[in-house]
């Protein structure tokens, strides 16, 4: 199927295993993502409506600051800050939320049509009070200082991946070809020990089929040259994909040249390959409603908790580049990221999926890590 | 251990034939955490608790090609909603296989029945599976993810079947396969409390080998 990367003393990864042939990653600009969530429900289509997947969403959008999904990821461990394995917690279903039932028969076919309301029936076991964009547009901040913006967030198919360190059967792997963390779902038991160890929180469990789940970069898509469906679909033309390696490619400049694009939480030490164009934002307001022109509406300090302290330097940058072109001069990094063209957003993966050849091979490849919903085990 | 021959298939912990048949108190012992397969599981269980389970009752019994081994262990803890309570019986390939506290190894994989508790939202998963395992955790099926199998019952010579219950905060498990497994006449044990999360290679297992002496 695919060659995997492993090295190490541990039997099966130590999840610094290497760099692949290639890196397939990721650019979301976060100055353009509106929060529409087509992307998440792009891959919610494609990839979870099996049995036990109905409250996985390998593609979420949030609103930061938030306590995202699951409910405050960000202070559950896991990742390797110190060079080390950092002990997690495996979100359970309360804290993921969704997937919810709603009371479609009372409200519609019940005659209560006017004296109850569509509500998801509660399940006794929490997943009714949070999901995966609870505290959308919450925010944080005062009027008119308020403040809030969107992040887009799937696995980050890390150079050391963490989940595959911590799987004992070994099916959990980085793929040589692409660098993509897949899952051999035949080989996990469902121990869950990737969920710990993952610091993102990106992995989910199918209770109901048994084994671990997560995104898998859309890779029989990949494999025939079309981008990730959270990309292709993205109306905001705001996700770029493309080799990490590529001098000529918007992924390898927006991140190494220019380094404007920047990992989500470096500190966790996995390395990730999907990276973020940090959000500028407006200037605060005084008292009066005047502009103050020193004081950024979104902390610094904030900014620089999500991206680190590479992040200063990425907004002056995008600043220095505005103030070029309102200058009336031009800007390769602005050009790069207004994206005139659709296609040069998908760097080698350019193919329209409606124009490939389906034929009963191709689904199968296409299908091969996806069993049918009626599979157990 | 003595396994005698018997006319019944006894699934069920609670069926005539145990009642005719002597078990043995067997001491258990938490995995070793050095032989736990990857940094990540030894460095998030070091220093916290684990096989908790200290000793099982087993008894055993052939009926032709199948062999029926009952487990027993009192386990007063309210159950995990993530992780469920599980127990397994595993048989090396030779009598020489070193001893069973980290449940096989690369070089001398062991064949594993594992019997895991159903929780409420994992009712369709089968209760029992047919592993091959090489150390703590490093689970492999024999053969493709089975269908599920609602009743349970015994099916071809090499399928394994179960038949649990929880009654008076003691689990009495039957697991049930070939008996061509047991040809060794060794047999260890490990029990997963999933109330503490235990699970793949955390659990309590037997120190030294169950010699099994198969009617």
């Amino acid at each position: 199927m695919s060659s995997r990367i492993e090295s190490g003393p541990d039997v099966t990864g130590n999840g610094h295993a290497g760099h692949p042939a290639g890196q397939v990653a990721m650019v979301f600009d976060l100055n353009k993502c509106m929060g529409c969530q087509t992307c998440s429900v792009a891959c919610k289509v494609l990839w979870t409506r099996g049995e036990g997947e109905d409250h996985q969403w390998w593609m979420t959008v949030n609103t930061q600051p938030g306590l995202g999904t699951p409910k405050g990821w960000e202070q559950m461990g896991g990742g390797r800050p110190d060079g080390r394995p950092k002990p997690g917690h495996q979100p359970g279903r309360a804290e993921f939320g969704g997937g919810w039932s709603f009371n479609y028969d009372e409200v519609f076919y019940g005659g209560k049509g006017r004296s109850v309301h569509l509500q998801p029936t509660d399940t006794g076991d929490g997943t009714t009070r949070w999901g995966m964009n609870w505290d959308e547009d919450q925010g944080a901040g005062e009027y008119p200082n308020s403040y809030y913006f969107y992040l887009p967030r799937l696995c980050n198919h890390c150079t050391h991946p963490v989940c595959a360190a911590a799987c004992p059967t070994g099916a959990m792997y980085k793929r040589a070809e692409d660098g993509a963390v897949l899952r051999d779902e035949e080989l996990c038991q469902g121990s869950r020990f990737c969920m710990e160890a993952c610091p993102y929180k990106k992995i989910y469990f199918n209770y109901t089929r048994g084994v671990a789940q997560h995104c898998i970069l859309c890779f029989p898509r990949l494999e025939q040259g079309v981008a990730p469906t959270c990309a292709r679909q993205c109306p905001g033309r705001l996700t770029f994909v493309g080799m990490l390696s590529d001098p000529e490619g918007p992924i390898h400049k927006l991140v190494h040249q220019w380094e404007l694009a920047l990992p989500l939480h470096p500190e966790y030490g996995t390395e990730p390959n999907i990276f973020y164009v940090p959000p500028l934002a407006p200037y605060r307001l005084h008292d009066d409603m005047s502009i103050d022109y020193e004081t950024p509406r979104i902390p610094p300090e904030y900014l620089e908790s999500l991206f680190g302290p590479k992040v200063h330097q990425a907004l002056a940058t995008l600043k220095t580049e505005l103030e070029r072109v309102r200058a009336g001069g031009t800007s390769e990094i602005l050009d790069t990221l207004i994206v005139y063209r659709w296609p040069e957003l998908f760097g080698p993966f350019t193919t329209d999926p409606a124009q490939l050849e389906r034929t009963p091979e191709k689904v199968a490849v296409a299908l091969r890590s996806k069993p049918a919903g009626n599979d157990h085990g | 251990m003595r396994v005698p021959e018997i006319t019944d298939d006894p699934l069920q912990p609670a069926d005539a034939a145990w009642r005719e048949l002597s078990s043995q108190t067997v001491p258990l012992v938490p995995v070793p955490l050095e032989s736990q397969p990857n940094e990540y599981i030894r460095t998030a269980w070091e220093g916290r608790p684990y096989g908790r389970v200290g000793e099982v009752q087993v008894a055993a019994a052939r009926h032709g090609e199948r062999l029926f081994v009952r487990l027993e262990w009192a386990d007063a803890a309210e159950p995990n909603t993530e992780f469920p309570d599980g127990a397994g019986v595993f048989f090396p390939d030779s009598a020489d296989d070193g001893p069973p506290v980290t449940i096989g190894s690369r070089a001398a994989p062991v064949r594993l029945w594992a019997w895991r508790d159903r929780l409420v939202v994992q009712q369709d998963l089968p209760a029992v599976r047919d592993l091959v395992a090489s150390g703590p955790g490093v689970f492999q099926p024999v053969g493709p993810r089975p269908e599920p199998d609602p009743d349970e019952r015994p099916g071809g010579p090499s399928e394994v079947s179960t038949g649990w219950a929880l009654a008076d905060g003691r689990w009495a498990v039957v697991v049930s396969g070939n008996v061509g497994a047991a040809a060794s006449g060794r047999m260890g044990v490990v029990v997963w409390d999933g109330s503490n999360e235990e699970r793949a290679g955390i659990g309590a297992v037997t120190p030294s080998w169950v010699p099994l002496a198969v009617a």
